[in-house]
């Protein structure tokens, strides 16, 4: 199967606190590109941008500098409307903490994107979501308040939910960071099967150097800084 | 999750069905100041229109009368010195100058509804030893009973006007200790004297007036007080009572004959309603201010506490735009909602204190008229006020930066 660029970033700088004496540039130049199915863990030590990395990918905020480039949509001539569209359909999200919304269950979870999308639900929104669930092994909790769920469950709810829109690239935070080991697992696996299944991009920051090396690829970010780009070698 | 309603509604009243403690104490607020202003709305819309229908039954809107008499000054002359001094003259019993064609004119105005003449003056009504002073009110029935409602208010014996009958009321009989078909001699200032036949007793609820007022036929009046073929009034009802001072100002000018708006002869009571309003408008302003404060600042809470959904709505495609109405659906519904039950307690309140609330003879203090307007008007302000006190929260839900929110 061709293999088409999802994500380009070239010479990608930010820095906060522009024009103050406090000024400070945590991003120096990222060069970067991911193409569809690629399962890519991004690792690094705390501080050195792996977050600001992941915001300006998620399209969350602008770099200061340098090009992103999402699905071929360059998102520098983009206002915040346009990106807001370009985040709904292109990248879904999975944080540390499932972050799911309370007020609402399990399906309706899964459902939000595309409610947000289309504006008013429909049966065939409610079908899609079903669906996720199935393959993500919570069907009987449809319409369980996602607060009476364990933590590794709330995170098969998130994985669910950030693929609702079938996004060409998921981003996911420490997704297994909350996690006791089995559940761990058990995420990762969830992780790898729906990226074979969809052919969907995978950008995974994580800690833990034993998921990194089950990732197909691994980037090192220090000090702002790719240090290491590099495949996993496989025996 | 209703198919009907769009995400903006759907994720609205989920997160007030979610923080239903907060919505419950938010909407008891606004419940409660609801039924405060409706409460006292209808309180007072009641009241003046009961004592508006009390005075306008017993009244004309307009009353036309005779100049008043003033001292002629002398020409100047020779020996004719001008005093600093000049005294009023006394005011005589006099007619309305060629009345009938006045009347006539009055009659065809479109703004007027009814045109009577009446002769009155002062006279003493005595039987036997006892005498009282009286105003005779001579009438002619079929125009004057349609002013003020007398047949509504007999309670012995006929409404019978013939030229040796007299009407009075029911204090002035006790007074006298005459019963409907006694025989009354009545003597006028002028000089005038007859025997009358008391025809029937009235109550028009006011001890004064049923202690002086007494009506006989217009032409034993006239004969009475020295007014043969004069009047000492002309008494009008206009279509509309609040116009009254404008047409009373037109007739004035347009005729020359003095005419007095119920409005200014009720100044004090008008002046009263007045403060009366002014004093209810502040307190309802006031009860209206505190709950739209109360609700924004709920909603402010609200939105403090729900920015790590809120950004990860954004992060998962929400626009500002949906984000802002989330919230502002919130407070219209709170306000609506509230003006719901308020409404009902308003009712509820009303009725009980109606029930409780009475005059000294027992009869209701004011009549239970709840306008639905008021309700639908309590509604639509109430929904309106939800709206803008979740307004500056909106736009600060719609204004987080998602990577803060979601940060925390």
């Amino acid at each position: 199967m061709a293999e088409t660029e999802v994500l380009r970033l070239e010479g990608v700088r930010k820095s906060f606190n522009l024009g103050l004496p406090t000024e400070v540039e945590v991003l120096h130049g990222i060069d970067l590109t991911m193409t569809s199915g690629e399962f890519v863990a991004l690792i690094g030590p705390s501080g050195s941008g792996k977050s600001t990395l992941l915001n300006l990918i998620g399209l969350l905020d602008r770099p200061t500098a340098g090009t992103l480039r999402l699905e071929g949509h360059d998102t520098r001539a983009l206002d915040d409307a346009a990106l807001t569209r370009l985040r709904g359909h292109s990248i879904g999200f999975i944080f540390q903490h499932h972050h799911l919304i309370g007020a609402f269950t399990a399906a309706e979870n899964v459902l939000m994107p595309m409610l947000l999308d289309r504006g008013r639900p429909d049966a065939a929104m409610r079908e899609a979501a079903e669906t996720l669930l199935d393959r993500v092994g919570l069907l009987p909790w449809r319409d369980a308040n996602v607060g009476n769920l364990s933590g590794g469950q709330q995170q098969r709810v998130a994985i669910a939910r950030a693929l609702a829109m079938a996004p060409a690239l998921v981003l996911a935070d420490e997704p297994t960071g909350n996690l006791d080991t089995k559940s761990a697992n058990g995420v990762f696996n969830l992780l790898r099967e729906m990226n074979r299944l969809n052919r969907t991009s995978f950008l995974i920051v994580t800690h833990d150097p034993r998921l990194a090396q089950r990732c197909d690829r691994i980037i090192e970010v220090v000090d702002g800084r790719v240090v290491s780009d590099a495949p996993v070698p496989r025996p | 999750m209703s198919r009907w309603l769009p995400f903006e509604w759907i994720a609205g009243l989920r997160f007030l069905r979610d923080g239903w403690t907060q919505t419950l104490f938010i909407l008891a607020g606004v419940s409660v100041g609801v039924a405060v202003i409706v409460f006292m709305s209808a309180l007072l819309a009641g009241l003046q229109s009961n004592f508006l229908r009390r005075v306008l039954s017993a009244q004309a809107h307009i009353v036309m009368l005779p100049p008043d008499e003033i001292a002629r000054p002398l020409r100047a002359g020779p020996g004719v010195v001008q005093d600093a001094i000049v005294q009023r003259p006394a005011q005589r019993l006099r007619s309305i100058d060629q009345w009938q064609t006045v009347l006539a004119q009055m009659a065809a105005m479109p703004q007027v509804a009814v045109a009577t003449e009446v002769a009155s003056g002062a006279a003493l009504a005595v039987r036997g030893e006892a005498s009282r002073s009286i105003t005779l009110t001579g009438v002619r029935p079929e125009g004057y009973f349609r002013i003020v409602d007398l047949p509504a208010n007999m309670v012995a014996g006929q409404l019978r006007l013939n030229s040796e009958d007299i009407v009075i009321g029911t204090d002035l009989a006790t007074d006298l200790g005459v019963a409907a078909g006694d025989k009354l001699r009545v003597t006028a200032g002028s000089g005038g004297s007859a025997t009358l036949t008391v025809a029937g007793l009235f109550d028009l609820g006011n001890r004064g007036v049923n202690e002086r007022t007494t009506f006989v036929a217009l032409r034993t009046a006239q004969s009475l007080l020295g007014l043969t073929g004069g009047v000492t009034s002309l008494q009008l009802t206009v279509q509309d009572p609040y116009a009254a001072e404008v047409i009373a100002q037109a007739i004035n000018g347009a005729t020359g004959v003095r005419a007095d708006s119920w409005i200014r002869t009720n100044l004090q009571f008008f002046t009263a309603v007045s403060a009366q309003q002014t004093t209810n408008t502040v307190i309802r302003l006031s009860v209206g201010l505190s709950v739209a404060l109360g609700m924004a600042s709920v909603l402010v809470v609200s939105v403090v506490q729900r920015s790590r959904e809120i950004g990860i709505l954004r992060a998962m495609g929400a626009r500002r735009g949906q984000i802002l109405r989330v919230f502002l659906i919130q407070g219209g519904v709170l306000g609506l909602a509230g003006a719901l039950i308020g409404s009902m307690l308003a009712v509820v309140g009303l009725l009980a204190f109606h029930a409780s609330a009475r005059q000294a003879d027992g009869s209701e203090l004011f009549p239970l008229e709840v306008d639905p307007q008021l309700f639908i008007l309590a509604a639509v302000v109430a929904a309106l006020t939800g709206v803008l006190a979740a307004m500056a929260p909106a736009m600060r839900a719609a204004r987080l930066d998602p990577v803060e929110a979601i940060r925390g």
